[in-house]
């Protein structure tokens, strides 16, 4: 799929202890939809993230 | 709703060169993490500024965040002038790079891109390696996270 060929990324140790929060179970999801499907998915999100932020904006302060 | 293809077609229609970068670059490659706007980082030839001018021009582009009725003029003569810009639009949000840290312009990034079909377009998108090292070059803390979470599907690709 890349049009190079990949040598390794060097490890950097601070990236490494935020590796190990990572939801490896939300990429492998991802990963057995198709780009398209990702974009979609991505879009429904937004539109949730949206109206939380609606929905806050309509809580008593 | 703003369709996820709405910004997409009117750049590929209009034959803007492009290539996808940022979160939505992140979440072709199967990031989960949310974005808000379309990166891209676009050609600097005339030819191009002008195709991008005439492929957002329907849809009013105007400089996102800035008070309205500032003397913003949407040309190509604006985008000569300028490099980056963060653009909102009737079809939604976009930041337009000439030029990104570590990894320079179109030009540059060509080599390092992936061509894929979405919504019946073809479209170029940064190469997973190819993110993760202009995320790290850029600096950002906050990027830490998103940088990890590519790491770990560059590393789930390299045990399949």
């Amino acid at each position: 799929m890349e049009s190079r060929t990949e040598s390794p990324v060097p490890i950097d140790p601070v990236i490494e202890a935020y590796k190990k929060d990572v939801d490896r179970t939300l990429i492998r999801q991802n990963l057995r939809l198709t780009p398209e499907e990702r974009l979609l998915k991505l879009d429904r999100l937004r539109l949730f993230a949206e109206e939380l932020r609606r929905a806050g904006g309509r809580l008593p302060r | 709703m703003i369709p996820a293809d709405a910004l997409l077609r009117a750049l590929c229609n209009g034959h803007v060169d492009f290539v996808l970068v940022g979160g939505v670059a992140a979440t072709i490659h199967g990031s989960s993490r949310l974005t808000q706007d379309l990166d891209i980082v676009y050609a600097r030839t005339p030819e191009n500024m002008a195709r991008l001018v005439e492929s957002l021009r329907p849809h009013h582009p105007y400089l996102r965040g800035a008070p309205p009725g500032l003397p913003f003029q949407w040309d190509v003569a604006t985008i000569q002038r300028g490099l980056n810009f963060t653009v909102t639009t009737d079809i939604g949000d976009i930041t337009l790079l000439g030029e990104i840290i570590g990894g320079g312009g179109f030009e540059n990034l060509l080599p390092d891109t992936i061509q894929v079909d979405l919504f019946g377009l073809k479209c170029r998108s940064l190469s997973l390696q190819r993110l993760i090292e202009v995320k790290r070059a850029a600096g950002r803390p906050r990027d830490l996270d998103s940088i990890a979470e590519l790491e770990a599907i560059l590393d789930g690709r390299s045990k399949r």
